[in-house]
């Protein structure tokens, strides 16, 4: 059985390391010397690199040491992935693109076209996360008004319109939200490969679209045992309702030649962080059901590092450091293999990884880490069993 | 004034140029060594760099159905083509106007600010159901008001609310760094006055078709007029099909079956006609011809030259 390894591409700027709080990479933070894409040149000017120029060369640093691709998320301040992907298209060679999208945003038919059309640029190298969940003022902030459970109905309808035009010459459908007659895939699309799609969201409405739709389930980290049974519940419910899950694991990780030096690492970042990154994580609101599991973590309270270890090499304040979810693995190069072999025992089939900084890290987990992987999980798979 | 000069690129237009699916097969006896990764994207670079490489200030990408989508062939071509403006034409039914205008960010991020928007005017009734765009033909007008007032709004204004019948933000808008670009160049066209109106609130440049001097100065102070009562002023332009030559009588004979609005004459006619489009108020050409690369060296290298040293003596005299 073959596991698929994903990086990241952080569409919101990157840190020079956990330790620092601004971006140094990108325009997010004031521009500082040493600052990269853009930088400042001798007379203090923008030096006219943009942050496309350094996502372009952690897609080339993850492709080259084996990861198949890359995640690139969609929040109100990113880029956006959908023009990231045709941006980077003709300067990679085997990365592909998963373009997180939430189908609202896009007409079906418009998005197949598009779709096809970066199929056709890149030879098949794009594939989708597709998003639901969030909402609330969040949502609004979008420009879209619909009810959480409604936005499922709606994700549902838009990938059959989607599917539909891709795979017939001659489609109607007439849905709640969506309505066509005699739409249809062009002859030049034809015999494009249909993008593989990636769900997320762990609500019922979620699971009931994924079974429908998905190929595999993506979620963030969780304690293992309690991903594990989410990963056998998913398969389980999707197989009951006609549909075949795969799993996967979105994960950052901090790999180090010993555990010690990793431990390290995370503890500087730690007590870097400052009371007002502490409060705005605090604040957050939203009706997603998956970032609720992880604010129950609550790495805001905590005083020392210590107490966000939730399990061996499992450390819960992440989302402290940097944007998105708490969970993330700590530990030497063997360690953090041995992990990642421990969450393929309990179901994972695929992973999205990241680290900090993107680029080195690329190099470092794909170089150090990835080879280490499978040596443990034969004796893991049997244990399980 | 200044005459900014577009060439277009139809994503439709010469299919088999590399499309390796709809070219004969080379015979046996003919080595053949071209690899996968060859694609159609290939020619629409080959157009790009013609239109850059022979001084045109613009590339308009055409919305077309059966082809690539434009604003992926304009990622593509900008990242790989310096210079030039980028300039993909698609309808307002593409989807979320905010989502629009958040791609637009991205993309003007990324290209040093080279992209324009060239909203195309809504297909018939049986087109739209095609593409499961089921908005009436009575709300078309309101809906790419709303598209337009939205994409700019977010853009420009934190925070940004607004409920309308086809889209509805809630303190919307960008944050630094992505609010720090400027708003992509908005191109609409259109000879009623429901256009007219449309680009006297919205459009940067309003494109009229071709036609003679007198129809277009008629409709110029038209535009203008408009635009005034909006406290605004509109750029004009024109799209012009062409088929220029050396020779006039060459022309003629090359332009069986075009179509009457073709502008088919010498290099030096061409330019004066062109000229004298300037001289009343058009400051934007979008010229078309194919074969697409051919006739952009064509045009490029010899017509250009003679319209800008007309125009540009215009300007001096002035």
């Amino acid at each position: 059985m073959f596991i698929d390894f994903y990086w990241r591409l952080p569409t919101h700027g990157c840190h020079n390391s956990l330790q620092t709080s601004g971006y140094e990479r990108g325009d997010w933070s004031p521009l500082a010397p040493g600052n990269v894409a853009p930088g400042l040149d001798r007379d203090g000017e923008a030096d006219g690199f943009a942050y496309i120029d350094h996502l372009s060369a952690i897609a080339r640093a993850a492709e080259s040491v084996g990861f198949q691709g890359g995640l690139i998320p969609s929040f109100p301040n990113t880029d956006d992935p959908w023009v990231i992907s045709p941006l980077l298209a003709r300067e990679t060679k085997s990365f592909r693109f998963m373009i997180a999208f939430q189908p609202g945003f896009g007409n079906p038919v418009h998005s197949a076209r598009a779709a096809a059309s970066l199929q056709r640029a890149t030879g098949g190298r794009l594939l989708f996360n597709i998003i639901t969940g969030g909402g609330g003022p969040a949502q609004l902030w979008w420009g879209d008004s619909f009810a959480h459970d409604d936005r499922y109905g709606r994700t549902s309808e838009w990938l059959d319109v989607f599917r539909g035009v891709w795979s017939s010459s001659d489609f109607s459908y007439d849905g709640r939200f969506y309505q066509l007659n005699h739409g249809g895939r062009p002859s030049v699309f034809q015999g494009e490969e249909f993008p593989e799609i990636w769900f997320s969201g762990s609500s019922d409405a979620a699971l009931q679209t994924a079974a429908r739709h998905a190929d595999y389930y993506l979620s963030w980290l969780e304690p293992f045992d309690q991903l594990g049974a989410k990963f056998a519940s998913v398969k389980e419910r999707t197989a009951a309702l006609g549909g075949e899950q795969k799993c996967a694991v979105r994960v950052d990780l901090v790999a180090r030649a010993t555990e010690e030096e990793a431990w390290a690492d995370i503890r500087k970042g730690f007590e870097n962080v400052s009371e007002e990154t502490r409060q705005r994580w605090r604040g957050q609101a939203t009706d997603s059901v998956g970032a609720a599991r992880q604010a129950a973590l609550r790495p805001t309270d905590a005083q020392r590092y210590d107490e966000l270890i939730v399990a061996p090499n499992l450390w819960g304040g992440f989302n402290l450091l940097r944007g998105g979810p708490a969970l993330g693995i700590v530990g030497s190069y063997e360690q953090c293999a041995a992990r990642l072999d421990d969450l393929i025992a309990r179901g994972a089939d695929a992973f999205i990884l990241a680290g900090t900084p993107h680029l080195e890290e690329a190099y470092r987990v794909g170089e150090e880490v990835l080879p280490l992987l499978g040596r443990q999980a034969p004796a893991l798979l049997a244990a399980a069993e | 004034m200044t005459l900014t000069i577009h060439w277009r690129l139809d994503p439709a237009a010469e299919p088999p140029r590399s499309e390796r699916a709809l070219q004969p097969q080379l015979p046996d006896r003919v080595r053949d060594r071209r690899v996968p990764t060859q694609n159609r994207f290939d020619y629409y670079l080959q157009v790009a760099d013609a239109a850059a490489q022979t001084a045109f200030d613009g590339l308009f990408i055409r919305h077309r159905l059966e082809s690539d989508e434009s604003r992926i062939i304009a990622a593509i071509v900008a990242r790989a083509v310096r210079g030039i403006k980028v300039v993909p034409e698609f309808p307002a039914s593409v989807g979320s106007a905010v989502y629009a205008a958040k791609q637009a960010t991205t993309f003007q991020r990324s290209t040093g600010g080279r992209l324009g928007w060239a909203i195309t005017p809504d297909a018939d009734a049986r087109s739209r159901a095609r593409e499961a765009d089921m908005v009436g033909p009575e709300d078309l007008a309101r809906r790419l008001d709303e598209f337009l007032t939205v994409a700019r709004g977010v853009h420009e204004q934190r925070p940004f609310t607004f409920k309308g019948e086809h889209f509805e933000v809630l303190n919307g808008g960008f944050d630094a760094p992505l609010n720090r670009v400027s708003f992509p160049q908005v191109f609409l066209q259109g000879e009623d006055d429901a256009a007219l109106r449309l680009s006297a609130r919205h459009a940067d440049v309003h494109f009229f078709a071709p036609a003679t001097v007198e129809q277009l100065a008629e409709r110029i102070a038209r535009l203008d007029a408009l635009a005034a009562a909006e406290g605004r002023k509109v750029a004009v332009g024109l799209i012009q099909p062409l088929l220029v030559r050396d020779d006039g009588e060459d022309a003629q004979r090359d332009a069986v079956g075009l179509p009457d609005i073709t502008l088919v004459a010498s290099y030096d006619e061409a330019a004066t006609a062109l000229a004298e489009r300037h001289a009343i108020g058009v400051s934007h050409l979008l010229l078309e011809a194919t074969p697409m690369l051919e006739e952009a060296y064509r045009v490029g290298q010899h017509l250009l030259p003679r319209l800008r040293a007309l125009t540009g003596a215009a300007r001096r005299a002035a």
